[in-house]
């Protein structure tokens, strides 16, 4: 009527209901008869708004018709709920599942996830081993790993695997409190910045960066913290990652991302020899937002060797 | 007296005789002001009077909007009649069901549903000088009444956005006050445009069965706790015991509730603390920043109206719900366009799009001596003698009309004050055996002056937003803009030095008699 928006494109929320009864929050955004869906997951105590430097280059591919995106929320994180289950990754690689059949019901779809988000892939991988090479045609590890995270004493997550499960529910018992301590250094706060500038990011990253992911962040609740936490440090697919040989997988890491450190993309390079590495300088843990256009770059890549497929149709 | 019919027996529903009838009151509309305005009529004695009302039951703005979630703003206890106090309700804020059948209750307990003339639409009301007579034309016959009192109230005719394509819509697509109850929208894609009053309602009523809920935003609201809770049985039955004791609540509640004037009038400070509890509500229930920020008002609390809810946050952030801040720039027939080129699909269209306000329909509709329209006569904003009575329409008063409206408490106390102004009005003709009464444009102007000088420095005009308690040349003519018992004084009695009487043995020109 207007013919002032002659280019929409489609979007749509959806909240995937799971087994167990957990509502993840998912947007789903492109035509429905898209050619192929990539399928993002987020790391941990992040949300789907992780992905939104890689969604706003990945813009005009949607309008155009070329892809559809589907972003959402890990169980307990953003707008998602909890479910009843007990949280292990291994029921995040569930989640994804019940999010493609949902979501993404037919076609060929690429995934990828980031941090926690890549794990999650790992365990659909080991899960569900059929789907790769038939539904999922690609897959891009982002600042990841298969497993051993709490090995290097040095390293974040070693540290953080000093806390005792007894310390960690003592902590949960008192979120209240500690949420609202939390609250008394926001995002804002330059020592706050300071904070996650150290763990999370690389030399180059922008001041805008560092306040968006700290935000994001902040958003995400202390039980998330505490409870994936013991998750994360269980999580070991070193030995169950053959069916990612059979799609092309692309790993991209930051030279000093100190959660991930790059060591644990190589020992991945090691069981997916045909997987492409990409180390990228100066940059730390948060690789989405620090150079989106790197990651943009592999998910059209893959996405181009979807659409034409190696795998059966 | 001056009338000379007689009193009619019980009007028979849907008296669409032919001849037109005779009345020495016509009433406009049978919601809590037309109610209490016919109660009022039969405690004094009248019986000669007819309520007038376009749809099959009494009601008004509480039988229309039965939207999910519908309930008061305001106490129970508070919102009722003063006279017809009600120990049985089942919360302390009611939903539209028991407000809806306290209505029908009481207008049965004083008889006056007898006098109701259902599906009776006033399509013309003309003041008939010669006879000294409204000629009211309904869609169920003519009457013919001395006096005419509009209760058609503000909240009465829904309002619908003006987005390219609306009309090519193809799903479902209701106004909130027109709610389809027989279309089920589980399971569906739903979209709500609008964040009022009735939206914040709707939202999360409807929230947790639909597939996905989309809340298209232009301004967001503050939003206040909502202290709602079961009155338990114990507590009704005290009530019944003591109706003292509930007296005294309803005391309580509207002293307390008159403070907000203080701030909202009075000194904008005041209103600080309020603001930090709003705020704090929504950082509470909100934990996503970007919503979060879509969601804070940039204005001050109380310029638009303030919405009280505990559950409005919690659905728009939940799973299946997105919250739209850019506007719409098209309706499809199966989806919504918005401004940034976002399309979104939508089975059923959810108008929370509010009421007209400052341009009241019935005023289209009644016309005064010299045959103009009120609203033509308000062409330049709603005025008014005392919110009631206006120069060139002898013998009409409106209820719920200009600058009587309040934001912050009980609607029923403004109405029942007005009642108590109309009913001295009536007592005052006939002690003086008038004819008419004609409230004088100097009158009006005085009004008008005093509105404008208690609604300066007030939050609704200087609190940065645009609501729909202004009119569109930016004067406030809807609320009443201070405490409200200084209105009830201003209203106790008629001011009969601003009104022209016309004598009953005054020689009439008989020229148009029906």
């Amino acid at each position: 009527m207007t013919g002032t928006l002659t280019r929409t494109v489609c979007k749509r929320t959806a909240a995937v209901t799971t087994p167990d009864g957990a509502q993840l929050h998912a947007t789903v955004e492109g035509a429905e008869n898209a050619p192929v869906t990539v399928v993002l997951a987020h790391g941990w105590t992040l949300s789907q708004a992780a992905w939104d430097d890689v969604a706003g280059l990945l813009a005009d591919r949607i309008a155009d018709g070329e892809l559809r995106l589907v972003r959402y929320d890990q169980r307990g994180h953003g707008r998602s709920t909890w479910g009843d289950t007990e949280i292990t990754v291994d029921q995040l690689g569930a989640d994804l599942a019940e999010v493609l059949d949902q979501l993404a019901p037919t076609g060929p779809v690429v995934l990828g996830g980031h941090s926690m988000g890549g794990m999650t892939i790992m365990c659909l991988a080991a899960a569900r081993p059929e789907l790769f090479g038939d539904r999922v045609r690609g897959v891009a590890l982002v600042s990841t790993s298969a497993g051993d995270l709490t090995s290097d004493p040095k390293s974040a997550g070693g540290r953080m695997a000093k806390l005792k499960p007894g310390m960690l529910s003592a902590l949960l018992a008192g979120a209240r409190v500690l949420e609202r301590l939390r609250n008394l250094v926001p995002p804002t706060h330059p020592r706050h910045q300071k904070m996650v500038r150290e763990l999370l990011y690389g030399s180059d990253a922008t001041e805008e960066m560092v306040l968006e992911g700290a935000k994001i962040m902040h958003a995400s609740t202390l039980r998330s913290f505490l409870e994936f936490m013991p998750a994360l440090g269980d999580h070991d697919k070193r030995e169950n990652l053959a069916a990612l040989t059979r799609v092309p997988v692309e790993i991209f890491v930051g030279d000093s991302d100190k959660l991930t450190p790059k060591r644990h993309s190589r020992q991945l390079t090691e069981v997916l020899p045909e997987a492409r590495l990409h180390l990228a300088e100066r940059t730390g843990h948060m690789l989405t937002q620090e150079r989106p256009q790197l990651v943009v770059d592999g998910l059209l890549r893959l996405v181009g060797q979807a659409g034409t497929g190696r795998a059966v149709a | 007296m001056t009338s000379t019919i007689d009193a009619q027996p019980a009007a028979s529903p849907g008296a669409g005789a032919p001849a037109t009838r005779e009345v020495r009151v016509a009433i406009i509309g049978s919601g809590f002001a037309g109610l209490a305005m016919a109660i009022r009529l039969r405690e004094r004695g009248e019986t000669d009077f007819v309520l007038l009302e376009r749809a099959g039951d009494v009601g008004g703005t509480w039988r229309d909007n039965t939207y999910p979630g519908a309930a008061c703003d305001v106490q129970s206890h508070l919102y009722s009649y003063s006279f017809a106090p009600n120990p049985d309700w089942p919360r302390s804020y009611s939903e539209q069901p028991e407000i809806q059948a306290y209505l029908q209750g009481t207008a049965d307990r004083y008889g006056v549903r007898a006098h109701c003339v259902f599906d009776a639409e006033v399509t013309a009301a003309r003041w008939d000088d010669a006879a000294r007579r409204w000629l009211v034309a309904t869609t169920a016959g003519e009457f013919r009444a001395q006096v005419l009192v509009s209760a058609a109230g503000a909240l009465a005719d829904p309002t619908y956005p003006d987005i390219p394509g609306l009309e090519t819509f193809e799903g479902t697509k209701m106004h909130s006050a027109r709610w389809d109850s027989s279309h089920d929208i589980s399971g569906e894609k739903v979209a709500v445009i609008g964040t009022g009053a009735s939206a914040i309602q709707i939202v999360p009523a409807i929230q947790p069965q639909v597939e996905s809920i989309t809340v298209y935003q232009r301004t967001p609201a503050w939003v206040v706790p909502r202290t709602d809770h079961p009155v338990k049985p114990w507590a009704r039955r005290l009530y019944k015991l003591l109706p003292g004791l509930q007296r005294a609540i309803r005391g309580a509640l509207y002293v307390f509730r008159e403070f907000l004037v203080l701030g909202m009038a009075k000194r904008r400070a005041f209103l600080k603390p309020v603001g930090g509890l709003a705020k704090a509500h929504l950082e509470r229930q909100v934990r996503d920043p970007k919503l979060r920020e879509a969601l804070t008002p940039d204005y001050t609390i109380g310029c638009k109206r303030i919405l009280i809810s505990n559950d409005y946050f919690p659905a728009v952030a939940a799973p299946n719900a997105e919250l739209v801040t850019a506007g719409i720039a098209e309706i499809r027939p199966h989806s919504i366009v918005s401004t940034d080129g976002i399309e979104r699909p939508t089975d059923t269209l959810i108008l929370a799009t509010g009421f007209h306000v400052t341009d009241l329909p019935i005023a289209e509709r009644i016309c005064g001596r010299d045959g103009r329209s009120l609203a033509q006569v308000w062409e330049d904003g709603m005025v008014s003698n005392r919110s009631s009575t206006v120069a060139g329409f002898p013998n009409l008063f409106l209820l719920v009309g200009p600058n009587v409206g309040v934001g912050h408490t009980s609607m029923v106390y403004m109405i029942e004050s007005q009642v108590a102004y109309v009913d001295d009005a009536l007592r005052t003709m006939e002690t003086e055996g008038l004819a008419a009464l004609e409230t004088t444009p100097e009158a009006q102007e005085a009004w008008r002056a005093l509105i404008a000088e208690k609604s300066k420095g007030t939050v609704w005009l200087g609190g940065g937003c645009a609501s729909w308690y202004l009119d569109k040349h930016g004067h406030n003519t809807t609320l009443w803009p201070d405490f409200t018992f200084r209105f009830r004084r201003l209203t106790k009695e008629l001011d009969r030095e601003n009104y022209i009487g016309i004598p009953a043995e005054a020689p009439a020109r008989r020229e148009e008699a029906a």
